[in-house]
């Protein structure tokens, strides 16, 4: 039973949250918040206990190292996402707060399922349940046009993306003869059969929506732009480590010397999607739109260690994926307590912000530093390790575009830092800060200066987890 | 148990700047104290150092070890040799002088210090660490405060846009500190990226199980491993040199920059650059550093004739200063480049003699803006009569700048254009000495126009320098003499270090 434990957990918390949003009366029903909170809180308390045990329905639900460990991800970026949300104003949030926090938890569910899954209709389902509450929470905000338009066109994109996905799976099916991933994949490593590469290829394209790589991330700045920032932050960051858990299983694991089939592709898509994301990043005034391009960047990075194809680039992406979690969150959220205090999510909001708040500059200045690659924060050893996974697997050339396009990366982010630090605030009143928000932001912050000053602990366990994988 | 003397000297910037953020707030005059101390105790540290020091058993002494990420071989791994014994002395020189010429910041003076001595930190660690890593991670911090410095307490400079390309002058805010500050940290930041990709290719090509040098100079790598990492780190440290044609940051920071900083950044984090090219890239790849002298001594020439001429062609004060810079860089790299103990020599001691003299002069040019608000060469003269002492020791800058023997950078030159005739490429020597020559017409003329020529209309009643501004003159003025006089406090230890990173190179 224990194989199923956190799914029954937020099974469990999810009709609890559906039971008190049944039950709310009044105008202001974020309190249900909390029950989620609380319920996270608890669940990812029992995600470190919970050991990994044999793979349980004949194959199809794993419990090992590796779903453990992006289950653990999961539910820090949501603990943090749902906490950052909880005093969110804007309309009609108040009233139908329950909901929202019902749609977020299930596509967690979907999530936590999908980092199990080793069965392609389990996994199809788990992607389907993770993706579709994403469509309706960025047209949360339902009254203003921009969201109504951010979610036709990110629902359009992804259906569009289910469905090479699901097309690209039935060409596996076809191939292979099964839908059992681990039987998949000895077929994979037995010899190349052209119908199984092409529908793996189309499953990657799939993929590639959801994470975001380029050129199937036209969806990401105009929804990270209209959605409610404390979702972005969680949107930006949890379906995309899912969606490389995912690419793992069906890529990598039990494929042996044959993944060496992924790599120039992979390869070419990374370079592709930095070179894009970070470009593209450069003209936007729109600190939500920004880190939206930026963030394209990190996959490109984190498509770096994916594509050396090994155990350590697996490791290194876990590893990016965490360090990338707290940084990209936490530069979300201070985003929102300044386009809250500001009421713009312009970049000029932040002028002075270091002579007004200066523990809040602060923060930005380390999460921007981190998500630049700097060192005594997380984001330089995540950089630093895919690199150096993916210098060990030869491709050195790919390395250093890596390396020279994370100086186009921190131009534009010192640019934020500039309005920070040199400019001067039109007002000298610290900025208000709601507490809840304030202690996500604080969270973002005091993760990745540890992983900044002692990344070994995180480093070990991702090394651990991704080894069995090859 | 050893005191661990090269950490002390390391840190104690580093806790000078925290005691500033945290207890010093709106108490300038205990911000200055504290960043007082935070200086003098790595100078006096470091000059008893420089006596301590072994002078017979060479290598690598004062060593201090302890493990920091065991599975990479990561380790914080201390030592200096004579090379980086005159460069910690120098770096806590220029330091100390720095802290009594930005005296008289008035805005937002606790972050100032603090930065700038976070910085400091960075310098002494890249310096004394023997781990290649760490080597880079002190780097990146002596790096990164710049943005800061230069972005907030720096100076706008009066450029106006002119010729065929005014639009993106104008586009850009060419000029401007903010501009300055941009260029030069994204110039640095791109050069960090090539020394990434090389200690990675160093890392998994040489096999080796830890990234102290001690052990990756008795890995082996291949001649094409050789060439193109030691290309990398040519080219990522050699941007922080001022190697042309990647030197265009420095005059624009250095020219925007605020005082101290300028001194620093001009007198000692240049020389982090080329410190990084003999000791990452010569010392560990001597097979590649002996390949592509040529290329190091062809750059360097033309750094030192091109950075001459457009000092010449300037207007502005700062950028005379900054271009004469790029010149003498190209002499540190040439002398390197000769791959001759005179010419290493002559290069370690440049780096030591320029630093101090370009440290003097930003400090003077420095008290000579907040005197008179102007960085116009034309539009001041006469200053001699009013501000002697600045005179003065302006001249001994300039007449140790153009080699003057008696002052330390003929010492230098001379070294430097006796490796030149000894190497491979003796026609080197042309333009090692058209430079000098350059750099006579330009510092001469500069100094006479603004100190000894008739008075400016102008200017009236300006003041010289006064309390803490007389430290740092003199204590500059102090150096550059002594070791003018007796090279040999320098040279000795230095030739315990140069020597045997030229056997490797030579007989490999």
């Amino acid at each position: 039973m224990s194989a199923f434990a956190l799914e029954l957990g937020l099974g469990a918390l999810l009709g609890l949250v559906f039971v008190a949003t049944l039950a709310a009366r009044g105008e202001d029903r974020r309190w249900i918040g909390w029950i989620a909170v609380a319920g996270v809180f608890a669940l990812g308390v029992v995600s470190l206990v919970v050991p990994p045990v044999e793979p349980v329905l004949h194959g199809m639900f794993v419990q090992d190292g590796l779903a453990l460990f992006a289950k653990r991800l999961f539910l820090a970026a949501t603990f943090i996402g749902l906490l950052a949300g909880i005093g969110q104003p804007g309309p009609g949030f108040a009233r139908r707060a329950g909901e929202y926090y019902l749609l977020l938890l299930s596509s967690l569910l979907g999530m936590i399922v999908l980092a199990s899954a080793r069965e392609l209709i389990l996994l199809f389902v788990a992607f389907e349940l993770m993706s579709i509450p994403l469509y309706v929470l960025a047209g949360f905000f339902k009254r203003r046009e921009e969201a109504a338009e951010a979610a036709l066109k990110f629902f359009l994109v992804g259906s569009v993306s289910s469905a090479i996905m699901a097309y690209g799976l039935s060409l596996v099916y076809g191939a292979a003869g099964t839908t059992d991933l681990a039987a998949v994949a000895r077929t994979f490593a037995a010899g190349a059969d052209p119908l199984l590469v092409l529908g793996l290829a189309a499953t990657f394209a799939g993929f590639g929506f959801k994470i975001a790589a380029f050129p199937f991330h036209m969806w990401v700045p105009d929804t990270y732009e209209a959605a409610g920032t404390p979702f972005v932050a969680w949107l930006s960051v949890a379906p995309k480590a899912a969606g490389f858990v995912a690419l793992f299983r069906v890529y990598f694991e039990g494929v042996g010397p044959a993944v060496s089939t992924w790599v120039s592709a992979a390869a070419g898509l990374a370079t592709l999607t930095i070179v894009a994301g970070n470009l593209m990043a450069l003209p936007q005034q729109n600190i939500k739109r920004l880190l939206a391009y930026s963030g394209i960047a990190h996959i490109g990075y984190m498509l770096v260690g994916f594509a050396a194809a090994s155990a350590s680039g697996t490791a290194m992406v876990l590893f990016y994926l965490v360090a990338y979690v707290f940084g990209n969150m936490g530069a979300f959220l201070v985003a929102d307590a300044v386009s809250r205090a500001e009421g713009s999510e312009s970049v000029a909001a932040f002028r002075g912000l270091a002579q007004r708040s200066p523990v809040l500059a602060l923060a930005m200045l380390l999460f921007l530093l981190s998500l630049g690659g700097i060192p005594f924060v997380a984001g330089f050893w995540a950089k630093l390790y895919v690199f150096w996974a993916a210098a060990s697997a030869g491709l050195y050339w790919l390395v250093f575009l890596g390396a020279v396009l994370t100086v186009v990366a921190l131009f534009y982010y010192l640019l934020v830092a500039k309005r920070m630090y040199i400019e001067a605030p039109a007002v000298k009143t610290p900025l208000p800060i709601d507490p809840a928000l304030a202690i996500s932001v604080a969270l973002c912050a005091l993760g990745i200066v540890v992983l900044g000053v002692w990344p070994r602990a995180v480093v070990m366990a991702a090394l651990h987890v991704a080894s069995p994988l090859f | 148990m050893t005191l661990p003397v090269l950490s002390i000297i390391t840190w104690s910037p580093f806790v000078g700047a925290l005691l500033i953020m945290f207890t010093a707030r709106r108490r300038p005059l205990a911000v200055r104290l504290i960043a007082f101390f935070a200086a003098a105790v790595p100078l006096s540290l470091s000059l008893w150092l420089y006596g301590a020091y072994d002078r017979e058993a060479a290598g690598f002494q004062f060593y201090e070890k302890v493990a920091l990420v065991p599975p990479l071989g990561i380790s914080y791994e201390l030592g200096i040799d004579g090379m980086s014994l005159l460069l910690v002395l120098l770096t806590s020189i220029i330091i100390f002088a720095g802290v009594f010429a930005s005296w008289t910041v008035a805005t937002r003076s606790q972050e100032f210090y603090a930065l700038l001595l976070a910085l400091v930190t960075g310098v002494y660690g890249v310096f004394v660490s023997l781990d290649l890593f760490v080597f880079f991670l002190f780097y990146e911090l002596a790096v990164l405060p710049m943005y800061l410095l230069i972005g907030i307490w720096g100076s706008s400079g009066e450029v106006k846009p002119r010729g065929l390309f005014a639009w993106a002058y104008r586009e850009t805010g060419v000029g401007s500190k903010e501009y300055a500050a941009m260029k030069l940290t994204l110039y640095l930041l791109f050069g960090s990226a090539f020394i990434l990709v090389g200690i990675l290719a160093l890392w998994v090509t040489g096999g080796a199980t830890s990234f102290s040098f001690l052990d990756l100079e008795s890995a082996t790598f291949s001649p094409l491993v050789q060439r193109w990492t030691f290309l990398a780190f040519y080219v990522g440290f050699g941007i922080l040199a001022g190697i042309w044609p990647l030197h265009t940051w420095s005059p624009d920071g250095h020219a925007s920059a605020p005082t101290a900083v300028s001194m620093l950044h001009a007198g000692v984090l240049m020389k982090l650059g080329a410190y990084g090219v003999v000791r990452v890239g010569m010392g560990l790849l001597p097979q590649g550093a002996g390949d592509l002298a040529w290329l190091m001594g062809g750059i360097a020439c033309i750094n030192i004739v091109y950075g001459a001429l457009s000092a010449m062609a300037q207007t502005d004060l700062k950028y005379v200063i900054a271009y004469s810079s790029v010149s003498h860089m190209g002499l540190v790299m040439l002398g390197a480049a000769t791959l001759t103990e005179a010419g290493l020599n002559g290069s370690v001691f440049q780096m030591f003699a320029h630093g101090v003299m370009t440290g003097l002069f930003f400090a003077l040019v420095g008290l000579v803006y907040e005197k008179a608000h102007s960085r116009e060469i034309f539009k001041m003269g006469g200053f001699g009569r009013m501000m002697p002492a600045i005179a003065a020791a302006f001249t001994v800058a300039g007449l140790s700048s153009l080699g003057l023997p008696g002052t330390a950078g003929f010492v230098a030159e001379v070294l430097t254009f006796m490796g030149a005739w000894r190497s491979e490429h003796p026609w080197w020597l042309g333009p090692a000495v058209a430079g000098t020559l350059l750099t006579a017409v330009y510092v001469l003329r500069v100094t006479k126009q603004i100190f000894w020529s008739g008075p400016s209309p102008h200017f009236h009643h300006l003041e010289d320098a006064r309390g803490p501004e007389w430290v740092a003159i003199v204590v500059l003025v102090f150096v550059l003499v002594c070791f003018g006089l007796m090279p040999g406090i320098a040279i000795g230890p230095v030739d315990t270090a140069t020597v045997p990173l030229l056997a490797r190179i030579i007989h490999p």
